[in-house]
């Protein structure tokens, strides 16, 4: 027993000192965080991929200004804490986030600083569109948010792998499923998902289904808990999933987004709806053999509408320097810095800003641009719509009517009740 | 005679007894009190302050922002009523099970076919331990891979001719939580075999030489000789197993997010999703404070029964 004794003493000891040391570091870390006063303002970025690190760095060096401290953490600890951040008493004064009903709602408690001077007169965002500035405004009408880039979700595929196969782009539901079910007779998987550690891939085909048969306006207020999921019009948005359900690689379930890109490029798989995103993920010579289109009209009567995520800046309503976090966010939005980011970033995102040059952009950016301008409607994407906690609960219902289809009646009265819990939160 | 300097000396020693303690605690340095005092101070207010606040967190509705609303008991009475809940109870059982089970046979196996001195004995044991090395989230991202559907452990299954119980180990609810616990006890095997070889180094060998002499088979030998002796280590053991079974959360939070739909989920993974993806940090402590619970009910009933068998 005498052992025993000891090892634990010993851990214990060996514990506690673990524990104050953490929380010594984790200490400097905070106050690290906060924002700045005199010695110029701080930036609180989550964009930890390298690429995007490496230019918003480049980006913050360039700026003439004032100092700028950039802090970037990785996207689940950023989201698990910025409501510390932003509640702290010394907050970062600028972070990056994305438009949506979650920065709508920390402006409603706030938390945000008012940017409308930015929309307004000789602003930076003053010509941006109007879908931008409303999707940019709180509930009091006044701009909370400034957007820097935007991208499309499409069905991407590879154009060689279609000339290979003789097949064509479909322009109807009914072409849609008759080409999935001409490749899945020739040993292809007509579609590509990865839905196992990023289940919120699920929610891709949900959203724009929904879009589809009931459209944007319905889809919106859903995600807003003003619809039951265990209603007609989600059965409805159901039934045509259930139709693509045996077209889905079986490995799916297995995947993440990223790794639902190899099958893709090997052509095993034929499309993938997807984030324009994926194009970071393709390299060399597949880039320019990536195409995409959208999902085809099945309800002609609905207006069209497609999936724009948005991302873009806010401010701490307590920042110590008003000025200098509008003049840095003004040269965030300029179309200059929104190029020399957009390029270098290997992506395939759209600028924000109407002085942006694209003619330079690759023709997979140009048609995406030239999709969205087509658009009537646009929304952001389940999460963002919503929030991460309704995420969870489409998650485990999508992932679960994915692998039985049959149990819907169940997954939906599941899933209305996970999610009436969300929202009398 | 010989009695009253024994007396003498036992009533001076009680007598100086208080006052020499006394001025032991004088006579200790302000710099060794300071030295006390500080890492008091950092405990209370880093570990013991926030976890008592948990409790008290645990009692209402809170989204990290603004003041905490409180609402009584009602987030375990939500607890109850929550099937993933219900879910991630069954599976942490499973898992306690599991995970304590297998990894305490195989590692004090291993550990006493390696306990012998014999050549390349070490490098068995350092290679057993190695994986101890990596941490939790580095051993879930390796064994993801090879439980790929294309990944190593199906592509042995088709090698050998058992091409039929090739699955998606990770994506189906039936075997998910098993192949996550097998990469848990993968890694957890060889701190078991380490502590039970330093244990088995106590064991006084004439004991067993001498049981042998008496007739006695190995398998008695080791029941009833070799086992007794390791009760100290067991102890160690069973508190290391059972915590580690409880807190468990990286290797599946880095293998599965507690999915498909649920089905990997245990407390600690229900807990974290709740409190920082949800941003219910109300429901997220009070799933806390119902694993801490368990922890400290397993760990108390283990030292009552051990405390009573050494009376």
């Amino acid at each position: 027993m005498s052992t025993s004794i000891q090892v634990t003493r010993r851990g214990l000891l060996a514990g506690a000192t673990a524990l104050g040391a953490s929380a010594l570091l984790s200490a400097c870390v905070t106050s690290g965080g906060g924002g700045g006063g005199s010695g110029g303002i701080v930036l609180q970025s989550s964009l930890s991929d390298p690429a995007p690190k490496a230019v918003l760095t480049k980006v913050v060096k360039a700026y003439k200004g004032g100092t700028v401290t950039l802090n970037t953490v990785a996207i689940e600890q950023f989201r698990a804490q910025l409501s510390t951040y932003l509640s702290s008493s010394n907050p970062p004064d600028v972070l990056t986030w994305y438009a949506g009903s979650v920065a709508r709602d920390y402006a409603s408690k706030g938390f945000l600083l008012d940017l409308s001077d930015l929309w307004r007169g000789d602003g930076v965002a003053a010509h941006y569109s109007a879908a931008l500035k409303d999707l940019s405004t709180g509930d009091d009408g006044k701009q909370i948010f400034l957007p820097t880039n935007y991208y499309w979700w499409g069905v991407f595929y590879l154009k060689s792998a279609f000339q290979q196969w003789g097949v064509s782009v479909p322009e109807t539901w009914d072409d849609f499923l008759a080409l999935c079910e001409k490749l899945k007779g020739m040993g292809v998987n007509p579609l590509a998902n990865g839905i196992g550690s990023t289940p919120w891939m699920a929610s891709g085909w949900f959203d724009i289904l929904d879009l589809r048969v009931n459209g944007a306006d319905f889809h919106k207020e859903l995600l807003a808990g003003k619809h039951s999921f265990d209603s007609a019009e989600v059965r409805a948005v159901m039934k045509r999933y259930a139709e693509l359900v045996p077209f889905f690689d079986p490995n799916m379930t297995s995947y993440a987004w990223q790794d639902a890109v190899t099958p893709l490029v090997q052509k095993k798989d034929a499309m993938y709806l997807t984030g324009a995103f994926i194009s970071q993920n393709i390299e060399g010579g597949a880039s320019y053999d990536l195409d995409f289109f959208t999902v085809p009209v099945i309800d002609s009567s609905i207006p069209k509408a497609e999936e724009a995520p948005t991302d873009g800046y806010f401010a701490s309503a307590k920042t110590k320097d008003r000025k200098a976090t509008l003049a840095f966010l003004s040269y965030l939005g300029t179309g200059s810095t929104q190029q020399e980011y957009i390029e270098a970033s290997q992506s395939s995102n759209l600028p924000t800003s109407p002085d942006v040059d694209t003619s330079g952009f690759s023709p997979l950016v140009q048609k995406g641009l030239a999709m969205l301008s087509e658009t009537k409607q646009i929304t952001q994407f389940f999460n963002r719509d919503s929030s991460d906690a309704l995420q969870t609960t489409a998650d485990t219902a999508l992932t679960k009517f994915l692998a039985d289809p049959g149990d819907v009646d169940q997954i939906l009265k599941d899933w209305q009740s996970a999610a009436k819990k969300v929202f009398e939160q | 005679m010989s009695a009253s300097p024994v007396a003498v000396m036992t009533r001076g020693a009680s007598a100086g007894r208080t006052g020499r303690a006394r001025r032991r605690l004088t006579r200790v340095p302000a710099v060794i009190w300071l030295f006390l005092l500080i890492p008091l101070a950092v405990e209370l207010a880093w570990v013991f302050w926030p976890a008592v606040n948990s409790f008290w967190l645990s009692l209402t509705r809170w989204n990290g922002v603004g003041a905490p609303e409180f609402i009584g008991v009602r987030n375990y009475a939500d607890l109850v009523s929550d099937p993933i809940f219900t879910e991630a109870l069954l599976n942490n059982v499973v898992w306690v099970i599991g995970f304590g089970g297998a990894s305490v046979v195989l590692g004090l196996a291993l550990a006493v076919a390696l306990n012998r001195p014999r050549p390349g004995v070490g490098l068995y044991r350092s290679a057993i331990y190695l994986p101890m090395v990596f941490s939790l989230a580095v051993t879930g991202l390796f064994w993801r891979v090879l439980y790929q559907p294309e990944g190593a452990v199906n592509a042995f299954l088709g090698s050998v001719g058992l091409a039929s119980l090739e699955r998606q180990w990770l994506a189906d609810p039936r075997t998910a939580l098993y192949a996550v616990l097998v990469a848990a006890v993968w890694l957890q095997v060889g701190y078991i075999m380490v502590l039970y070889l330093a244990g088995l180094k106590g064991v006084d060998p004439t004991l067993e030489e001498a049981a042998a002499v008496d007739g006695a088979s190995r398998w008695q030998r080791f029941w009833r000789v070799v086992m007794p002796q390791l009760k100290g280590v067991n102890g160690v053991v069973f508190a290391v197993t059972v915590i580690d079974s409880l807190r468990t959360f990286d290797i599946v939070w880095a293998m599965t997010r507690g999915g498909p739909y649920n089905s990997t989920q245990l407390l600690s993974t229900f807990m974290y999703q709740t409190s920082f993806t949800v941003l219910d940090l109300g429901y997220g402590s009070a799933i806390a404070v119902v694993i801490f619970l368990l922890a400290i009910g397993f760990i108390i009933t283990y030292l009552v029964r051990a405390s009573r068998n050494e009376d």
